[in-house]
């Protein structure tokens, strides 16, 4: 449903969002270091998606590619999404025992606005691989999956 | 549900995309696939009903990588090989991202090329200090060469403070505060340009004045090149132990330190730098100030001659101060430099020796200061009152290409040293005879220290006068003309020019001639009473 939160500022809705994003997601612009995308071609409701993100080189992370998946809920994009890391990682913010990402330790999820997306999240994630406080957090083996 | 309920749209499902492009393409239809890599991008064509491992024998061709590091990844997903394309969804113009995932990495990474640049601005770790003992065994140049470099290397390694001493220098000083003049010889020198041509990033830091007059102050300064050089050393310390780091650093060797050095130690001897932790830039530098020594002294070489004496007199010099030059390391380069002429040939042959010897030559001031370092003359003032006299001759003859040569030709260092040997036996047996005390003085320096105070004292009684000035220049001319005609025969044609032009007083043109050499103009100024240059 449309309901505007502000005046004058229509909110898009969720569903065509998240066609937007789909359709980017497949077309793969970008540096390529990070991808989404749906989860099940026939999720009609739109909702798990699957990620990708590279790691940026000059960290330990470098190599590797992790596997995530992104809940966007039926208030979405108003509400943010739910990441979670299906491949083991170390890193600050992020579960150690289940990958989720919490929320309030990633800025843009902490302070979610609704012309965010689920690129701007795997961007922001990536970026904080690089991070000092993130960079040389030693790694567990690659190819480990959280389970589920 | 409420999801598609907003406005009553419906969510077309893939499957509608499918349906209208199966309208408009037939089955197996050629698709074309974007695979784009951090770094690169190709246009792949495809059959659209391939399955992900054909789909990666193409990629695998195309991107020169093996089909089992290939990662491919779609819409958040990881292709796997038994999956076919279409039931990922690609289709024609969409794009695929692929990870090669090799050893090194070095497709992945985003900025391969960083690592490598922002060592730019620093000098080159001195942590191939102790490779460039391997780079040594690979044989470039002859084995002496090797050994000289490899000696003066410890030499100077083991005696920081003769280093630092150099470095204080104020010639050294000087010269190292001229970029341009530094700048200049570092590019005249071919393997330089090799290098620059092969790694641009090079020519970019020397074209740098900012960098190169860093460069400069931290090779002036060692305490500051220390620091630096432990700031890097952690630094590096620090991206070893990052996953790809080593790999990187020793990529970043291979790649540009190895040229570098390998460029560096053709040119003779960039090793006493590396003490202070400099680079090449650096390192090409001392090469210069190092090999100084044994040139602009004439008696040196042959001083080298006598390995026994020269060896145990070196043994006696190294007390403090400027006598680095009678270092056991220092003999032994001069021995080596006269053993093998080629070396003296390279040495010369260096551009930057020729820029050196001109900026020498045209700076007397310089020269002397050279000259008086040169422990040989240090306790023998006399002798310095002589030399530096006798300076602006001897550097003529430095640039003279036919000194250069004698000096490259052992026979004549030999004959000369037997001169001298003569001269030495002559004054011991007929002392009363006026010889030049001076000469036998200087290889005395080298070779008997013990014998340069009998000597001259000898020489110090006599004043020098005229006549011992006039032998000494002979003996200069001899030496540099390699020939045993008087200078009257020689200059023959020079006085007869002089005749000519009115200078009528025979003796006094035949002693401008020796001392310039046989340049007619720098005899007339010399006639006329004014310096020559």
């Amino acid at each position: 449903d449309a309901r505007t939160t502000s005046p004058g500022v229509i909110k898009v809705p969720r569903n065509f969002r998240l066609l937007e994003e789909l359709e980017e997601g497949q077309k793969g612009d970008g540096d390529g270091t990070v991808s989404w995308g749906l989860e099940n071609d026939d999720d009609m409701t739109l909702t798990q998606w699957t990620a990708m993100i590279i790691g940026p080189a000059r960290t330990n992370y470098e190599n590797r590619i992790y596997s995530l998946k992104v809940e966007c809920g039926p208030r979405y994009p108003e509400t943010a999404p739910v990441v979670r890391f299906v491949t083991k990682i170390t890193m600050n913010g992020i579960n150690n025992s289940n990958g989720t990402v919490d929320s309030r330790s990633i800025p843009v999820l902490a302070k979610w606005q609704n012309s965010y997306n689920i690129k701007i999240i795997l961007q922001e994630l990536r970026r904080l691989m690089m991070s000092k406080e993130n960079m040389k957090l030693p790694q567990p083996p690659e190819g480990q999956s959280y389970s589920t | 549900g409420g999801e598609g309920g907003a406005g009553g749209v419906q969510p077309p499902p893939s499957r509608d995309f499918q349906l209208s492009l199966e309208i408009d393409a037939g089955e197996g239809t050629i698709i074309k696939v974007t695979v784009k890599t951090p770094k690169d991008k190709e246009e792949i064509a495809i059959a659209e009903d391939s399955s992900v491992t054909q789909f990666k024998e193409e990629i695998s061709r195309r991107f020169k990588a093996k089909q089992d590091q290939l990662v491919l990844i779609f819409a958040g997903k990881i292709l796997k090989d038994g999956d076919s394309l279409s039931q990922h969804g690609i289709k024609d113009g969409l794009t695929v991202h692929l990870v090669i995932k090799t050893a090194q990495n070095t497709s992945t990474s985003s900025s391969t090329s960083t690592p490598a640049g922002s060592l730019h601005p620093l000098p080159f770790p001195a942590g191939g200090f102790g490779d460039l003992s391997t780079l040594a065994g690979l044989g470039m140049g002859s084995a002496n060469f090797m050994e000289l470099q490899q000696q003066m290397q410890r030499q100077l390694m083991s005696n920081p403070e003769m280093l630092s001493q150099l470095m204080e220098n104020p010639l050294v000083q000087n010269m190292m505060s001229n970029p341009d003049l530094m700048r200049q010889m570092m590019v005249s020198n071919p393997q330089m340009q090799q290098l620059m041509e092969r790694n641009p990033e090079i020519s970019h830091m020397l074209n740098n004045p900012e960098l190169m007059r860093q460069t400069m102050e931290l090779a002036r300064n060692p305490a500051m090149m220390q620091e630096m050089m432990r700031n890097q050393d952690r630094a590096l310390s620090n991206l070893e132990s990052i996953p790809g780091g080593y790999n990187a650093l020793r990529r970043m060797y291979t790649d540009i330190q190895e040229p570098m050095f390998s460029a560096a130690r053709e040119q003779f001897g960039n090793n006493p730098f590396s003490a202070l932790g400099g680079g090449s830039e650096s390192g090409v530098q001392p090469s210069r100030t190092e090999n100084r020594e044994p040139l602009p002294n004439p008696w040196g070489p042959p001083n080298a001659s006598n390995p026994p004496e020269s060896a145990g007199g070196g043994g006696g010099g190294p007390a403090g101060g400027t006598r680095m030059f009678n270092s056991p390391g220092m003999q032994s380069l001069l021995q080596q430099i006269s053993e093998n002429p080629q070396l003296m040939q390279n040495m010369l042959s260096a551009p930057y020796m020729r820029s050196m010897m001109q900026s020498l030559s045209q700076n007397p001031e310089l020269a002397s200061q050279v000259m008086m370092n040169n422990p040989l003359f240090a306790g023998n003032p006399q002798l310095q009152e002589q030399f530096r006299s006798q300076l602006p001759v001897f550097l003529q003859q430095m640039q003279n290409p036919e000194a250069l040569s004698v000096m490259t030709n052992p026979r004549a260092m030999q004959a000369l040293m037997q001169i001298q040997q003569g001269l030495q036996t002559l004054q011991t047996e007929a002392p009363g005879l006026i010889i030049p005390g001076s000469i036998p003085g200087i290889p005395s320096g080298g070779s008997a220290p013990t014998e340069n105070p009998a000597s001259s004292p000898s020489s110090a009684g006599t004043p020098p006068n005229v006549a011992q000035q006039q032998l000494m220049q002979q003996m200069l001319q001899m030496f540099a003309g390699g020939g045993n005609q008087t200078p009257e025969v020689r200059f023959q044609s020079q006085l007869d020019q002089l005749n000519a032009m009115g200078f009528i007083n025979r003796e006094a043109n035949l002693q401008a001639l020796i001392a310039t050499g046989g340049d007619i103009n720098a005899a007339i100024e010399r006639l006329l009473g004014s310096q020559p240059s």
